[in-house]
């Protein structure tokens, strides 16, 4: 290649020579021809700087369809991903849900067994203290029953509900596989992504910094540690930073 | 604190949405309604009479920041309260929002406790103002 540079720099120099002299000798004719023949010799060197780029992408484009791992990854392991990461999300709130549904449900039994318990306390000071008459104490009696009852009924109640929350949370494990198994399939992809860029790329001019920029103000979801930079550290710096604004 | 107000919940996720319900229930603030981004809710603000709004910020559609600029710039709804609850916490952001105007901003993952505290803050300021 340096050889053919060479070679090709003396043709123009000895031609560009001979156009001078030509020029000043007045010849015009002979100026024209030698001017052409300078322009067929830059085509010429065009041509063949082209067919080298053009064979050098040709076997890069070829080596990379010999690899079928990239045809996998696009027919196959992407759309998987796709679907594992919306898995992640069913999931998830199939989870939320279960748990609010256990707490919708035991909520209104603590109330009533809080309610039923105080006014059965008072009821029950009053009689150690001998300030109940006997119709009175048959009636206190009457509901503490109730009372003990409803407890027996509730309780197992309270318990499975507990249980549904408990068991609502494997969703942190199944989800935390499956995310694993999509940031390697990432990984392999970034990697993809270099080697394409090494064997084709010479030309590449770096990306400008502005490029780079991103809109700070566009949402991005909740921050990911070792990731994203210039966020808050939880509430109470977003406090200290709206307090700082006069909030 | 008036607990009978109604109070718009606005998040695309609807279990985020049922956790807010929920503990604003706890609060004993029972008059809730629930959309999934701005599009949606904008239109049931400027209809119904509002007396809170509690957004998300990254939804489909119109953003809660947006929501939160078009509320400001609407005459019949410019002083409506308007609480953020989000998991952007972008300083940028942050300060976005409160040039835009909003009354409180939660970050994700929150407490009941961060909740109530917020709350109270913006019906005590209601109420020094008025």
């Amino acid at each position: 290649m340096a050889n053919e540079t060479g070679t090709l720099s003396e043709e123009y120099i000895v031609r560009v020579r001979t156009l001078a002299q030509t020029v000043e000798s007045g010849n015009s004719e002979e100026a024209a021809r030698l001017l052409d023949e300078l322009t067929s010799l830059r085509e010429k060197t065009l041509f063949q700087e082209l067919g080298r780029l053009t064979r050098e992408f040709h076997e890069a484009l070829q080596s990379f369809r010999l690899d079928s791992r990239i045809a996998t990854l696009t027919a196959q392991d992407f759309p998987d991903a796709r679907e594992r990461l919306n898995y992640v999300v069913s999931m998830t709130a199939q989870s939320a849900n279960r748990t609010m549904t256990a707490v919708e449900e035991s909520m209104p039994i603590c109330e009533s067994l809080e309610e039923q318990a105080s006014s059965l306390r008072s009821e029950w000071s009053r009689f150690t203290k001998r300030k109940m008459n006997p119709d009175e104490f048959r009636d206190l009696s009457r509901r503490l029953g109730e009372f003990l009852d409803g407890i027996c009924t509730d309780t197992p109640k309270l318990r499975n509900n507990l249980q549904e929350v408990l068991m609502a949370q494997d969703f942190q494990d199944l989800t935390g596989q499956i995310i694993h198994r999509v940031v390697q399939l990432v990984d392999e992809v970034e990697n993809n992504l270099v080697e394409l860029i090494r064997i084709s790329g010479q030309g590449m001019v770096p990306e400008r910094a502005e490029e780079k920029k991103e809109d700070r103000i566009a949402a991005s979801g909740p921050p990911v540690p070792g990731v994203d930079v210039g966020t808050v550290a939880g509430q109470d710096e977003v406090d200290d930073l709206l307090s700082s604004l006069g909030f | 604190m008036n607990k009978n107000i109604k109070i718009l919940i606005v998040d695309d996720f609807s279990t985020m949405r049922r956790i807010i319900k929920n503990l604003l229930r706890d609060l004993g603030f029972t008059n809730t309604a629930e959309a999934d981004d701005g599009l949606t809710a904008l239109p049931m603000l400027q209809s119904g009479s509002f007396e809170l709004l509690v957004t998300d910020w990254n939804m489909p559609g119109m953003q809660g920041i947006d929501l939160l600029k078009a509320v400001r710039a609407d005459p019949k709804l410019a002083t409506l309260p308007v609480l953020m609850v989000t998991a952007e916490q972008k300083k940028e952001q942050i300060i976005e929002a409160a040039k835009a105007g909003v009354n409180g901003y939660i970050v994700k993952p929150f407490t009941a406790q961060t909740l109530k505290e917020k709350l109270e803050k913006i019906f005590e300021r209601i109420e020094a103002s008025q």
